[in-house]
């Protein structure tokens, strides 16, 4: 994976498009879990998904530039 | 932990309640004063590390979305970041057609924060935050970069990151430090309704309900719907569960106002019937009533219990037709079977559309949800003609500073331009701009002047971020706290953007006391100018002008009603009617005859409005009507829409005159003839706003054919 990539001709972060990525997973990862209503078993919600976002988003970053 | 903000009673401090609610006061600021600071500092510390240009932008981003609930500053972060995209795209596109005539992009960028302007007055959520910010933005990228169109992109890339970190800060830590849901207040809102609804239903059992009584619980009952809407719309942003139960709580409000419209109805025309000179009716129909109470009242621990009620009505529903028809066969006198038909039809309406609502509530509260629901919108009525007088004001704004900036070449007119873009987006929706504008710039003023003092007399010689937090903290903590006082809206807001503006961080830090000077008087004359120009163009919001004309507009809703394509047209009709009459009855004075002939109206339009619509809609269902019915019941919902469009004497006779045909011409048809029948007795309410129409002795009756 390249560390930039070019959209119609402008450099971007390659990251830019793994968050986005990440943050789609994210929404539909939400969508399932708040259905089940999981959440309500984990102590702190917010603190909980942010994690699950920084782990999902490191380990794509890390697996892409590598 | 506890997220809901409760008020502890210490039993030491119960002898002294004002004081643990004092406390709990400040707490509830403090939590919040820290989270800006330590907001503001990540942000500022990160933008310093990943080597943005300018970190104050980061910071003043955000100071601008920092809100005490959590779901409000995510739900801003999310418009802001779609504004502040297409702010920073537009103003790219503006720099590469116009590089060289500044006068035509000029002319431009003022219609473009001219029409953002606008189009935050329309919306009265968070959305109008993504308005104002992609004029801000768009004024950003490109005002900086205006001797040197060659920068652009890099100044808008460089904008747009800052931008973006300080809003993702913000969210990250509003969020997960110390977060205050506003999930909780919503669910505590939403079980409020339900409570209150029920036990107003029950407590109605007795029949009669004083008009003035009615038209204050109307005005309860609008003023929830409305703000669970727009709690509603923030909390998605902040709770997956939420989002997941977004379209069930749209439904449920809807639920709500359809039942509470049906109540409505059910109970003006027993008034109705026990003020005409028909108490048989009325009380045979009270008889019916008792049920739903009785259903309504289990032991007293389950009585807010959704899943009781529910299961109860349900039972209920099931048993009103057989008490219908034993109470219709021991009426002896068959001309006052019509009164008796709608009012049983109506009750059995209401009924059904309690238990709905009841059931839906069982399903929300559930842990999970399952299946899914109709989708419907809750609809608002916006006014054109009050964004429309937004853009031209702004642009007016705009334009007389970029007129002055290029006629005099002042070197600081940028800044001026850019205070007079975010002013005019923030106080185009206040009601009261000119009394904002003088608050914020009040803190702006002071704002500045604390940051002088940091910059000049505290800041130099420190040599870390360290130095940094400890030479602002106790300057910067002043805008957050008083935030949080309800009593002087803007002035923190004011003071922290001041302060943050003038800190003006950057990488590396340049201090420059001329530089700043002029900068800050440039500011002061943007704020004063976007404050100004409310002077001259006056805001229509809460104006007498715009009341008269969404009065109007609530009226022609059962024009809208008698014409409009029918497919969900019931939930447009009840959002519509809601959202108007809660705008309007904001900026009247409670008590005033202007107050008291909304009341009237509003209750008016709910009825009618629903009973043409029901009309219409058994109209489209009864196919084998016959010919001539059909279009009496026509021409009575025409007139009916006419006379509401344009109230007075004759129409009012035409509509009367034309219902009543109607009624003898549905002889054959009781389902359609208990609708016209209604739509008859509303007309004929002499505590209805057409009770000066009414003719002192005109024959009441329409039992005689």
């Amino acid at each position: 994976m390249p560390h930039e990539v070019a959209i119609y001709g402008v450099l971007v972060p390659g990251l830019l498009p793994v968050f986005l990525g990440c943050l789609l997973l994210m929404v539909l990862l939400d969508l399932v879990v708040g259905r089940l209503g999981l959440y309500r078993h984990v102590w702190h919600p917010a603190l909980f998904r942010f994690a699950v976002f920084v782990c999902l988003f490191g380990a794509a970053g890390l697996l892409l530039i590598h | 932990m506890s997220t809901v903000p409760a008020i502890d009673s210490v039993p030491a401090m119960s002898r002294w309640p004002w004081l643990a609610e004092f406390l709990a006061g400040e707490r509830r600021a403090w939590i919040f004063v820290g989270k800006s600071l330590l907001a503001i500092y990540t942000a500022a510390w990160l933008a310093m590390w990943l080597q943005l240009e300018q970190p104050a932008t980061t910071m003043i981003t955000v100071t601008i979305v920092m809100n005490p609930h959590s779901g409000m500053v995510l739900a801003k972060s999310f418009y802001r970041a779609i504004g502040t995209l297409a702010g920073s795209l537009f103003g790219l596109a503006l720099m590469s057609v116009f590089p060289q005539q500044r006068e035509l992009f000029l002319l431009s960028l003022s219609l473009w924060v001219g029409l953002c302007a606008g189009g935050a007055t329309l919306y009265r959520n968070f959305m109008s935050y993504g308005f104002v910010l992609a004029g801000y933005t768009a004024a950003i990228v490109t005002l900086p970069a205006i001797n040197n169109p060659l920068n652009v992109f890099d100044s808008a890339v460089m904008r747009v990151s800052e931008v973006l970190l300080g809003l993702l800060v913000a969210a990250v830590v509003s969020d997960l430090v110390l977060p205050q849901r506003l999930r909780m207040v919503l669910r505590q809102g939403a079980r409020e309704q339900f409570a209150k609804f029920t036990d107003f239903v029950r407590g109605s059992t007795g029949g009669l309900i004083p008009r003035a009584q009615m038209e204050q619980v109307h005005l309860a009952s609008v003023r929830t719907a409305v703000h669970l809407e727009d709690m509603r719309a923030s909390v998605i942003f902040e709770d997956p569960e939420a989002n997941v139960r977004s379209t069930r709580m749209r439904l449920l409000n809807q639920r709500y106002m359809a039942a509470g419209t049906s109540f409505q109805s059910l109970h003006h025309l027993i008034n109705r019937l026990q003020r005409g000179g028909n108490p048989a009716v009325a009380n045979t129909l009270i008889t019916l009533y008792r049920p739903i109470g009785v259903a309504l009242s289990p032991e007293p621990v389950q009585q807010h219990d959704p899943a009781v009620l529910a299961a109860r009505l349900a039972e209920c529903v099931a048993q009103l037709p057989a008490q219908v028809a034993a109470s219709r066969a021991s009426l002896v006198e068959p001309a006052v079977l019509l009164e008796f038909d709608t009012g049983a039809a109506l009750l059995q309406r209401f009924a059904t559309e309690l238990r709905d609502f009841s059931a839906l509530e069982v399903s929300l509260r559930g842990k999970q949800a399952r299946g899914t629901v109709e989708r419907v919108h809750f609809r608002r009525a916006n006014d054109i003609a009050g964004a429309a007088i937004a853009v031209l004001r702004t642009f007016l704004t705009m334009g007389v500073l970029s007129m002055f900036w290029l006629a005099s070449g002042w070197a600081y007119g940028a800044s001026a331009m850019l205070l007079a873009t975010i002013f005019s987006g923030l106080l185009a929706a206040s009601p009261n701009p000119i009394s904002a504008a003088t608050h914020t710039l009040f803190g702006y003023v002071a704002g500045m002047l604390a940051a002088f003092v940091v910059v000049y007399g505290l800041l130099p010689g420190s040599d870390d971020f360290a130095a940094l937090i400890a030479a602002s903290a106790a300057f910067l903590l002043i805008g957050p706290y008083l935030t949080t006082r309800d009593t002087l809206p803007g002035v923190g807001a004011g003071y922290s953007l001041g302060f943050v503006y003038i800190l003006a961080l950057k990488n590396p830090m340049v201090y420059d006391p001329t530089h700043a000077f002029n900068d800050a008087i440039a500011q002061v004359a943007g704020i004063v100018l976007a404050g100004l120009a409310f002077v001259f163009v006056p805001t229509v919001i809460g104006s007498a002008w715009q009341r008269a004309r969404q009065v109007r507009r609530m009226r022609e809703l059962v024009a809208l009603v008698a014409n409009a394509p029918l497919d969900g047209l019931a939930w447009r009709f009840e959002s519509l009617s809601r959202d108007l009459f809660q705008q309007v009855v904001t900026h009247t004075r409670p008590g005033s005859d202007e107050s008291r002939s909304l009341l009237a109206w509003g209750l008016a339009v709910q009825e009618s409005g629903r009973a043409v619509l029901e009309l219409r809609r058994e109209l489209a269902d009864s196919h084998d009507l016959a010919p001539a019915a059909r279009a009496a019941a026509t021409a009575a919902v025409q007139a009916v829409g006419r006379l509401y469009h344009q109230p007075d004497a004759v129409r009012w006779h035409d509509a009367d005159a034309a219902v009543r045909e109607a009624i003898i011409a549905t002889a054959a048809v009781p389902a359609v003839r208990q609708y016209l029948y209604q739509l008859h007795s509303a007309l004929r309410d002499d505590e209805s706003p057409f009770a000066m129409y009414i003719p002192p002795s005109s024959p009441e009756s329409v039992h005689a054919t």
